[in-house]
Parts: structure tokens; sequence; C-alpha cells
């Protein structure tokens, strides 16, 4: 309480020190303060670490009881069938996980009435989506490349002790499906954030992402006639097996042109929530 | 210094705020007052930029608040009290929306303590109380220590003790020189907190005036009459410095003559009355008088809950 009067503080001659100012990184490290405050972000963090780390092992360990040595064996149906997609077997679902991470990041505010308290405390409103998208993109980020760097270290290991075939980290094309399983996660995490903002309500946002960017491909390709297919490997999921897959299979987008299809839907998610966010009644 | 100009506010087809102009001045309390439905949050919240004007304008200092280069200094708002996160500590809630303009944990410790909500701070905010929650919203509004504040319905929830605070607290605000702006649907709140009264009523303004002003223009007595001779009692009446208007088959509203003075000319003409009464209304009265035709939601017997 040390202000006197309005006229007193607008005056340029009022020069008090430090002076509270928005910034947008002030507002980034509020949105961080946010996200490292709730219990459910590090429950979640640590729930999708344990499950890409233990999937890969879990699925390095299987594939070494059940095809000892014969390659043209054949597997169960779902099963991966080279290394290194092997050891990256959590990341399917990693990117369920990582949708509902973000949805509740995005929605979770509207849902609780705080996003009212939010715009308040920063009315231009869009520095807020970017602090939440840099913060939860940051945790979710960092946990999925540490994720899936060590599932494929130590899926390795397992495979190579039990005598399986393995690659190394420098093989051709390992390093680019490790880290882009990694980004199609995140990825996938931020559009979850996107569609948070945009529907305003964590179910609906995971509904949609679980369903219109997995499952619809799916259903997709199994009903509609094959001449769709050059419109379908457009699609989020199909674009990102272009750059998550070792081998690229014929009617998929190449690995470039992959990674790029899925990333422009990720910016033009978050592009739609900005515009939702400014222009409409909080 | 709050300013709000012709503005105008709809939701599809219905206008919840009809072209209204008003200012609020640093320095006092201004009480805003409507009933249910008035259009009294959606005037706060088009100031607070949480929702767009459909035209109009309303200004924070000279400038839309989106604008403000330290928002939470410049206005501070308690609009609803659950506008926080109930897995969060309330300290962190505040810590949150203070780091975004960087002002820090001591600021933070001290708005705790002056809602006295010290003792609780770090417990997750899912626990509180509804008045317990107000402090909480009361908190955020004062957290940046800003230059002006709207407060939305702030006694609601809150125990005798909880709206004396507030009472003193918007009047400390006032004293200091800030903009004190708040809303309340119950004219006996605003007779005890504000100096200046804007009422609404359907989205449009239907006085705004000073309290004192207001208390004097309703405070006039007058007399209620019933007579089986209304009408020869009325001309009889009727004068300078009076004014009798009928209200009924045989009821009279007089001004300007006193009751001792009516029963005195009844009796030289022998006219009969059937009551004689002298009639000072409350301020509540003359606010239900002001609004009666401007109540959104009749109930049977009250009036409905405020659109969200």
């Amino acid at each position: 309480m040390t202000q006197t009067s309005t006229l007193e503080v607008t005056t340029p001659s009022d020069v008090r020190t430090p002076s509270p100012r928005i910034s947008t990184s002030r507002v980034l490290r509020s949105e961080w303060i946010k996200l490292r405050t709730l219990r459910s972000t590090w429950i979640t963090a640590g729930a999708l670490l344990l499950l890409i780390v233990g999937f890969g092992v879990i699925a390095a360990l299987t594939v070494s009881g059940d095809m000892p040595s014969d390659p043209n064996q054949p597997g169960p149906p779902s099963m991966a069938t080279d290394p290194v997609s092997t050891v990256l077997a959590g990341a399917n679902f990693a990117v369920l996980i990582a949708a509902v991470f973000g949805a509740v990041v995005g929605a979770r505010e509207y849902s609780t009435g705080m996003i009212r308290s939010s715009l308040s405390a920063v009315p231009r409103r869009l520095p807020v989506l970017w602090g939440k998208l840099a913060s939860f993109g940051g945790v979710l980020a960092a946990t999925v490349l540490a994720g899936v760097v060590v599932a494929f270290f130590a899926g390795m290991a397992v495979l190579d002790a039990s005598g399986e075939a393995t690659l190394g980290w420098g093989d051709d094309g390992v390093a680019r499906v490790v880290l882009g399983t990694g980004w199609y996660v995140v990825g996938l995490g931020i559009m979850s954030v996107a569609f948070g903002f945009l529907l305003r309500g964590t179910a609906a946002a995971i509904g949609t992402v679980l369903g219109a960017v997995l499952f619809l491909p799916t259903l997709a390709s199994a009903l509609l006639p094959d001449s769709w297919d050059a419109v379908l490997k457009y699609l989020p999921s199909n674009a990102a097996t272009a750059f998550t897959s070792l081998t690229s299979q014929a009617d998929s987008l190449g690995i470039g042109a992959g990674f790029w299809v899925f990333t422009a839907w990720v910016i033009a998610a978050v592009a739609a929530a900005a515009v939702a966010l400014v222009r409409r009644d909080a | 210094m709050i300013e709000v100009t012709e503005l105008t506010k709809r939701y599809d087809d219905v206008t919840a705020v009809d072209g209204i102009s008003f200012t609020v001045p640093p320095g006092i309390v201004t009480g805003f007052l409507g009933p249910n439905g008035a259009g009294k949050s959606t005037t706060m919240r088009a100031i607070m930029g949480l929702d767009r004007p459909t035209s109009g304008t309303a200004t924070v200092n000279g400038r839309s608040f989106r604008d403000s280069p330290a928002p939470l200094t410049e206005l501070g708002a308690l609009l609803d009290a659950t506008a926080f996160d109930k897995g969060r500590s309330a300290r962190n809630h505040l810590l949150a929306l203070a780091a975004t303009i960087g002002i820090d944990a001591t600021r933070v410790d001290e708005v705790l303590e002056l809602v006295g909500l010290t003792d609780v701070a770090r417990k997750r905010a899912g626990g509180f109380s509804m008045g317990m929650s107000q402090r909480l919203g009361i908190a955020t509004a004062l957290l940046g220590d800003p230059q002006a504040v709207i407060l939305d319905e702030p006694v609601n929830g809150l125990d005798p003790d909880g709206i004396l605070w507030i009472r003193t607290l918007l009047k400390d605000l006032a004293a200091d020189g800030r903009t004190v702006f708040v809303s309340s649907h119950l004219m006996s709140e605003m007779e005890l907190t504000a100096d200046h009264l804007i009422i609404i009523g359907r989205g449009r303004i239907l006085a705004d005036l000073p309290m004192k002003e207001f208390i004097s223009q309703s405070r006039h007595q007058h007399v209620q009459v019933t007579s089986p001779e209304a009408a020869r009692l009325r001309d009889l009446l009727v004068g300078p410095g009076a004014t009798v208007v009928s209200t009924g088959a045989g009821r009279l509203q007089v001004e300007g003559v006193d009751a001792r003075r009516i029963g005195e000319i009844a009796a030289q003409h022998q006219i009969t009355l059937h009551q004689l009464a002298d009639v000072t209304p409350s301020l509540e009265e003359a606010f239900m008088e002001l609004t009666r035709d401007s109540v959104s939601f009749h109930g049977a017997t009250t009036s409905t809950h405020e659109r969200p």
C-alpha cells in the first residue's frame, strides 16, 4: 500500500524500483510455477518415463524369449519387426499419456476457473498460451527424450545379452527414428494442449486428440477405398510413421516430408488455439 | 480511473449491456447496484478485458486494460471466488500470478497475512470453505497493490466478521486514493460502504449519483391517506408546495403536507379517513422502486440466480 493516488503513479517523474512490469519471460515463469506446483504434472511425467523405458525393456525381453534366432519365424502380429521398433514399443502407449497430459494442461484452467485469474493478470492473453506450451513442452520433451534414449540403450543391452540382432546409435537411421519417435510423442502432447485451449474441456480435448488424430486414420484406411491413401498419408499419425520407422513403406510420405507434414499439423493446432484464445470471451 | 463509454455487449440475441456510459473516479467507493441479471458482471468482465464488447469501450487509466504494462498493479479483480485451481496451494496460486509482473514472495506473504490465510497458505486450496475462497479471491485482487480494484459481490459467503472486514478494507483502499468499484444486489450493503452509486437495470444505467443525493431523494416522506371521499380531499389538499397522487381507489399519496395538517383539514370538512400514515421508504424500497421494471427474472416469490 505505497501508492497514494492514480495521478502520482502515472506521472513520469514517479520512479519506483524495482518496477513491476509484465513481460513474456515473466509470464513463462508464471506458467512454469503453475505447472510444477501441480502434483499431477510429476505423476504423469514419472508414469511416462516408466512406461517408455519399461515397455521397451519388456518388449526386448519378450523378443529374446520368443524368437531365439530365426528372423524368418513369424512373431505375434503386433510384434515389432526391427530392433529399434522393439525397444521403442513404449512410445505407442506414451502418445496416449502425452495426449491426456497435454489436454489436461490446456483445458484444466477452464474447468477450474483459474483461467479468469490468469487472463486478468495477463490481459493480452497470448503469453499465457506460449508460457504453457513452453513449460509443458520442456517437461514433456525432457521426459520423453530421456525415456527413448534410456529405452534404446537398455533395450539394446537386453537384446544383445540374449544374442539377438541389435542396432547401434550410429547405424543408418537409428538416431533419426529414436529422436523422431520422441518428437512424435512431444508433438502430439503439444497438439493436445492446443485442443485443450480450443475445446476448453479436458474430456473433449482428450477425445478429439485420441479419436481424430490416433484412431481416425486407422478407421479411415479400413473403411475408405485404396484411392484415398494418397490423402490419408497426410494425416498426423500417418505422416509421423514416415519418420518414426526405420524402413519406409511404399505408400507413405518420405522421411523429410513426413516430418514437415506432422510438424505443420502441430503448428496449425497451436495457431487455431491462439486465434481462439484471443478472439473469444474468456 | 475507470471509464466506460457507450458499452454494449450482446450474447447471441441477448443484450446484456445496452450502450452504457459512466466513470469510476479514484478516491471513493463506487457502488454498482442492480438486480440479478442487470448486467453488472458483464460490465465488470468487459472492463477486465475478459469479454470483448460488441461496441463501445472500457478503459482503465485512459487505456484498454489489455495494453497495461503491468496489469496486476493497475487493476485487481475479484469476479468470482472460484477462479483458482483446487489442486494448488493458495501461496503457489499467488506466487504464479505474482510472477507475471516480477513481484516476489514477500508481497505474496503480505497479502496472505492481510486476508488472514497465512495458516492455510501451503495447503491445497481444494479444501477451502466459501469464506476462505472469497478471501483468496481478495488476496488475488490485492496482489499487485493495484491502483484500482473491481470486486463483484465481495461479501458473498463471508461471515459477519468478514463482511465488516471487507467494508473497512474498501474504505481504506479508497482513502488511499485508489479507484474502488464494487457490485452488489443489496442496497443495504451499498448504503454502508459506497460514496457513489451507479444503478443498473436490464443493461441500462438507471441512476448515477452520489450516495447522499440518493438518500435525500429517496428519504422524502409522504403521507398515505385512504378515504371514501378521496377526490374531495385531494381538491382540498392541492396547493402550493403540495403534491397529491392518486394511487388507487380511495387512496392518496401526499407530499408537502404533513399528516397532522391533513387530519385537521379532513375534520374541518367532515371527511371520513380510513387511514392516515406517515411513510418513510427505506433505501431498499427506493432501489426496488427504481428497478421494478427492469428485473430480468421474476420468480414466484424471489428472483432467480444471476447468469454466471
